[in-house]
């Protein structure tokens, strides 16, 4: 049975439309990538799945466990099991992380952080590595069953990376956590072997790999081109 | 804060405590409007009720005064006084509220507070009020050469109606630094502030932080007005989070003087729905997460 499962979604923001039509399924433990350009609706899809109101479905499900969640809160997705990291997360001035993680931590997890992070008010001044690496170890305290990564690894030196990387492996796939790696350069599957991997272009997932490797060496030599043409291609 | 700490305790028109200190002189202002004629200056007639605090040498306790109503339909009106001696540095925590709901109180409260030479004084006031509740407060701070102000007023519970009115009178170097907060439901708030830069090299902020909801009414209006070569600014900030309240902020800069720098900065806005979302993200109720980036908002 799939954990997740998306079936030609169709969602707009405000009068946009951004997903045309988006299959996907992820199993539990699986490891998926989805690549694409910018733009193409990566990020959307991510914060559709999660709960983000900013964003109406027209069409298509969204299945966790085979349960319909499209009319599901973001807090009841995250009790669920479902947990997004952001890609820009937003900074909350005056909120520390110690007051948030009061509110929602239940969990008897040693904190990774040191009580001088947990005095700093949620997201402020932080650094783009210090915003990735702060919104990795959140979602470690949310227990779930699934974890969107949505470009963790944009602004990582490879260093951060590939700790980043470790993390992801010790934390989430070797504890049998689903794991959907958003990623426009595909640099964090150089240390993370996806089982699957798809590409979205313009709204729509076009393509699915198994493994990584080919359609990662195509991205690295047409940038994203061919899969625009691979999409029109399509649609003829 | 146990009431065994209160340096003055007052419920209703009752005072249940007074506390001796070597540090300090505390009485009930009728007692010292009659002991001590410099007292006579700062009221018109005697004063009945209220609070004289006088602290003459440097303590390192908090000060703590609690003014409480606990009965039905009570009417307060205090004149309280609070002086610090020259090079004194102190710290208040004044607690005003009321203990149940439905008392249909008033309380008004007016103050003088002077700050002699070199005086240092942290001041943290905080009202509890009940929906049926009247509140009207005017303050007066006398800052007085070289003497500094920390001033943080906090509304947390809005009564019916709450009329607020500070003015600062500020002397030569001396610093006030103002910060007013009020999360105001259902009721009418009224605000008016004056920072009054006196002479030279005064100087002041006034922040406020206004939250109104639930049919709630705020009417603010902040002034500076640089009667010599000072510095002073006004940063003025609400969050309005339904349509049935209104939020009304009116800075205001009056300059006498062609060397004085004063400013303001005001803004009314909505909670971010990106914030909002984000932290229901990690796990909060949109309640929740509305009450944390107000209590930030608030800080």
């Amino acid at each position: 049975m799939n954990l997740l499962e998306i079936k030609n979604l169709k969602a707009r923001a405000n009068e946009k439309a951004v997903l045309m039509g988006v299959n996907l399924e992820i199993k539990q433990g699986e490891v998926c990538a989805l690549l694409g350009p910018n733009a193409c609706g990566k990020s959307s899809l991510a914060q559709i799945i999660s709960g983000n109101p900013k964003y109406k479905i027209i069409e298509g499900k969204i299945l966790f466990k085979g349960k319909s969640i499209a009319n599901f809160a973001p807090e009841k997705r995250v009790k669920l099991g479902i947990a997004l990291t952001w890609q820009n997360p937003p900074s909350v001035k005056g909120v520390k992380f110690s007051q948030l993680f009061k509110t929602t931590l239940k969990t008897k997890k040693r904190f990774p952080w040191t009580q001088e992070f947990l005095e700093r008010e949620i997201n402020v001044d932080f650094s783009g590595g210090e915003k990735k690496m702060s919104e990795l170890f959140q979602v470690l305290f949310l227990n779930p069953k699934i974890v969107i990564f949505d470009e963790i690894d944009s602004g990582l030196d490879i260093k951060k990376l590939e700790i980043a990387a470790k993390i992801i492996k010790k934390e989430f796939v070797a504890k049998n956590i689903a794991v959907l790696l958003i990623t426009h350069s595909g640099e964090i599957l150089k240390f993370l072997k996806p089982d699957f991997t798809s590409v979205m272009v313009c709204g729509k997932i076009i393509c699915k790999e198994k493994g990584h490797k080919k359609t990662l060496a195509t991205i690295k030599k047409h940038d994203y081109e061919k899969c625009r043409k691979c999409l029109l291609a399509d649609r003829q | 804060m146990k009431n065994a700490e209160n340096v003055y305790w007052q419920i209703d028109n009752r005072i249940k405590q007074i506390c001796l200190m070597d540090e300090a002189e505390i009485l009930p202002i009728n007692k010292a409007w009659q002991k001590y004629n410099w007292v006579k200056k700062y009221f018109k007639q005697k004063p009945k009720q209220g609070y004289f605090i006088w602290i003459k040498k440097q303590s390192k306790k908090t000060f703590s005064t609690c003014v409480s109503i606990a009965n039905k339909n009570t009417k307060q009106k205090l004149e309280n006084l609070l002086v610090l001696e020259k090079g004194v540095k102190a710290k208040i925590e004044g607690n005003c509220n009321s203990l149940k709901k439905d008392l249909s109180g008033i309380h008004q409260a007016t103050g003088k507070i002077v700050l002699k030479e070199n005086a240092t004084l942290k001041y943290n006031h905080t009202h509890s009020w009940k929906e049926k509740d009247i509140v009207e407060t005017n303050y007066d701070f006398f800052l007085e050469k070289n003497s500094k102000l920390n001033y943080t007023y906090k509304s947390f519970s809005s009564p019916q109606k709450l009329r607020i009115k500070t003015t600062l009178n500020i002397f030569e170097n001396a610093t006030a630094k103002v910060v007013l907060m009020a999360d105001c439901e259902h009721g009418e708030t009224n605000i008016k502030e004056t920072l009054s830069l006196k002479e030279k090299g005064s100087s002041g902020i006034i922040k406020l932080r206004l939250v109104g909801r639930n049919n709630s009414k705020i009417s603010a209006c902040s002034k500076v007005l640089a009667q010599a070569e000072g510095k002073g600014h006004l940063d003025c900030q609400g969050i309005l989070l339904d349509n049935n309240s209104s939020i009304s902020l009116t800075p205001e800069l009056l300059c006498e003087n062609k060397k004085a720098q004063i400013t303001h900065e005001a803004s009314i806005g909505k909670i971010s729905q990106e914030e909002l979302t984000y932290l229901r993200m990690r796990g909060l109720t949109e309640k929740q997460a509305i009450n944390l980036i107000i209590s930030g908002f608030l800080q």
